[in-house]
């Protein structure tokens, strides 16, 4: 930063120096008509696009604006050497007289970040860069206009013969080229001003406005000149520099204000935060303080991991190199409560966002629980929702099942004992065999009444307790699989259950995925919650989106105010654990 | 014609000890359909509910012709669940699969 200011201060010097040097050009000339008048326009131009071009510098030197606009200063008194008596250094003059104005160009069109837009602008630029010095070469080629011709100006070092027809032709060409180069860059300005927000509107204006009255003036200046209307192009190119002139003022005029009213609009803003945190609409306020409309304010569910609208919807904060919006944090006490998103030329006065965002820490807190009840409430109607649909679900299923086996079962059973009735006295040893069958359907109708009404509700589990449960779930399971812990008291029934389904979906899980040899159960008191976790060696990389089971089994944790979370890394195994409040 | 092969087994048994002659055996509507034109049988028993088409649209497929055969709908469910749509199917009557047998089906014939 020092050495930045060092920098500015070196040039500023050299502005100083080079604004001297001119002037004693200019006064040692033979044929500068006005002498004091054309020193004190002259410098006075230099001098405001360099002051001014300076402090935005200084203000962001990341920006490249402030250094361009600097640059229109030293370039536009480049213009002076034509005061020379030397016709080379007059020669030299003449052809870098226009430079200034494709700085200038260059300088708006890079307006407000200081950087080109799109890589073809760039190319553009070169090209005016090029025409700006080309654009004088048929005058000292071919001899001046009669017209323009200086009293007592030295001749041209680059003339070859006094040719009228090929100096109008050559001065016709660059004229139209140069009317064509200054349309495009209108074009490109009102363009992006008709893209622009209402925010980016107010900090394109004051450079925009003038650059395009400044580049209209010129682009009907060179029109006229190549028409040959010299009057016109002089009252024109007259007009055209008094706009130019007021361009670093209108700048520094706009800078001012919108800083005056900002920071106005800020102070208002602190003290009725102060007086009266969290009442009224936060975010309208913080609008008119930044004097941004769009502006939103969303709010960080530390517990979600996630950021949410004032209605507790999920939303996402703008990216990183996103064009139009940005966001800043707001912390209290040094914790995340929330992010104001923002039109991105804030970016511009990221102090005024600080001591914004840092005002408005307890009022963001305040709405944020709100805003955290509306989303709890909205993800209880949803989680209500599914566990409404997976209830009736389940009956299908339940109905579906009954119907296909123990159904099944017994009414081939019916058959089979009307078949041995008809048999008992003509086909007794056909009966017995009938009867045998008969019972063994009925044997696997009773397992399978058993298995259905174990989905419904294990009879263990309320008659024995969880442990007996999963016990007899561990038993059951193809795989080894070990019962590590088990709390020492009953758990609340609602718990219990919740416990046993999920052992029970996640050891399903297991076998058909996971690949695994053995898993372990744990069910612990730990802080007050019931910890369940079941853990396999599998293959990991279990997906939690993948099917209904595990979906379901989060609503049932959650409905108990408890959450979940599926630990599975691909080829290091699958940890699925719940914690739920006791 | 229904979808579980142990009812059908035990209907077949059961039938042909009672006299009937079975011809054929379908597991679902579309082969039924193509079975009963094959084999042109005079008596189709036939599930209420199949897994991909309902029993009754089956039932309606295969009779309204002059030749068609005659359909007796089964189910395992309640006979006042299926009864308003036996007589909207075209079938000739219904019997609950576990009273199944060739008396029952004598009568509706």
């Amino acid at each position: 930063m020092i050495g930045l200011r060092r920098a500015l201060w070196a040039v500023a010097f050299a502005a100083v120096i080079a604004g001297a040097a001119a002037s004693a050009l200019v006064i040692s000339s033979d044929h500068v008509p006005q002498k004091g008048a054309a020193i004190s326009i002259g410098l006075l131009i230099t001098w405001s696009f360099i002051g001014t071009g300076l402090y935005a510098w200084w203000r962001r030197p990341s920006n490249r604006f402030g250094s361009l606009m600097t640059l229109v200063g030293f370039t536009f008194l480049l213009g002076v050497l034509t005061s020379s008596d030397d016709p080379v250094v007059f020669t030299a003059g003449v052809l870098l007289s226009s430079i200034y104005f494709v700085v200038f160009a260059h300088m708006v069109l890079a307006y407000p970040d200081g950087r080109l837009e799109r890589p073809w602008h760039k190319g553009l630029i070169v090209f005016g860069y090029a025409l700006a010095v080309l654009g004088p070469l048929p005058q000292l080629l071919w001899g001046f206009n009669p017209n323009m011709k200086c009293d007592g100006c030295p001749e041209s070092a680059l003339l070859i013969e006094n040719d009228a027809t090929m100096r109008d032709v050559g001065n016709a060409i660059t004229s139209v080229i140069g009317v064509a180069v200054v349309a495009i860059v209108l074009v490109i300005l009102l363009r992006r001003w008709r893209a622009a927000t209402a925010p980016q509107r107010r900090a394109l204006a004051p450079v925009l406005w003038s650059g395009v009255a400044m580049l209209f003036l010129l682009a009907t200046a060179l029109g006229s000149d190549a028409a040959g209307v010299q009057r016109l192009t002089d009252v024109l190119g007259t007009l055209g520099l008094v706009v130019f002139a007021s361009v670093p003022w209108v700048f520094l005029i706009g800078l001012v204000r919108s800083r005056v009213v900002r920071a106005g609009a800020v102070s208002e803003l602190l003290q009725r935060l102060g007086e009266a945190p969290g009442t009224g609409d936060l975010r309208c306020r913080l609008a008119d303080a930044l004097g941004d409309r769009s502006l939103q304010l969303v709010f960080w569910l530390d517990d979600k991991e996630r950021w949410v609208d004032s209605e507790g919807h999920t939303v996402a904060l703008p990216q990183d190199g996103d064009p139009a919006r940005a966001s800043t944090a707001v912390e209290l006490e040094g914790r995340r409560v929330g992010a104001i998103v923002h039109d991105i030329t804030l970016r511009e006065d990221p102090e005024m966002l600080r001591s914004v965002a840092a005002a408005a820490g307890l009022a963001v807190e305040n709405e944020r629980l709100h805003a955290q009840l509306r989303a709890r409430v909205e993800e209880l109607r949803t989680s209500r929702a599914r566990i409404v649909e997976a209830g009736t679900q389940e009956r299908r299923r339940l109905e579906r099942n009954l119907h296909d086996g123990a159904q099944q079962r017994l009414v081939a059973l019916s058959l089979t004992m009307r078949l041995a009735q008809g048999k008992v006295h003509k086909d007794p040893a056909r009966a017995d065999e009938l009867l045998s069958a008969a019972q063994e359907e009925l044997k696997l109708a009773l397992a399978e009444l058993r298995e259905l009404a174990r989905g419904i509700h294990p009879a263990i589990l309320s008659d024995r307790g969880l442990g007996a449960a999963l016990e007899a779930l561990a038993g059951r399971a193809p795989i080894e699989v070990h019962l590590t812990e088990l709390p020492a008291d009953p758990l609340p029934e609602a718990i219990e259950a919740a416990a046993y389904f999920m052992v029970a979906e996640a050891l399903t899980n297991v076998v058909k995925y996971a690949h695994a040899s053995q898993a372990t159960v744990r069910v612990s008191r730990y802080n007050g919650h019931a910890v369940v976790e079941v853990a396999d060696d599998g293959i990991g990389g279990a997906d939690p989106g993948r099917g209904s089971g595990l979906r379901g089994l989060a609503d049932r944790v959650s409905a108990l105010d408890g959450s979940m979370l599926l630990d599975s890394p691909a080829g290091a195994g699958t940890r699925l654990r719940a914690e739920i409040p006791v | 014609m229904d979808d579980h092969p142990s009812f059908r087994a035990t209907a077949r048994v059961l039938l042909e000890a009672e006299g009937f002659d079975v011809v054929g055996e379908a597991a679902d509507g579309a082969s039924a359909l193509t079975e009963a034109g094959r084999l042109q049988p005079e008596v189709v028993l036939l599930d209420v509910q199949l897994p991909h088409i309902d029993g009754c649209d089956v039932a309606a497929l295969l009779t309204g012709n002059d030749n068609s055969p005659v359909v007796i709908l089964v189910s395992s469910r309640a006979s006042s669940d299926c009864s308003p749509l036996v007589t909207r199917s075209g079938a000739r009557g219904f019997v609950p699969k576990a009273e199944l047998s060739g008396d029952r089906l004598q009568e509706l014939l």
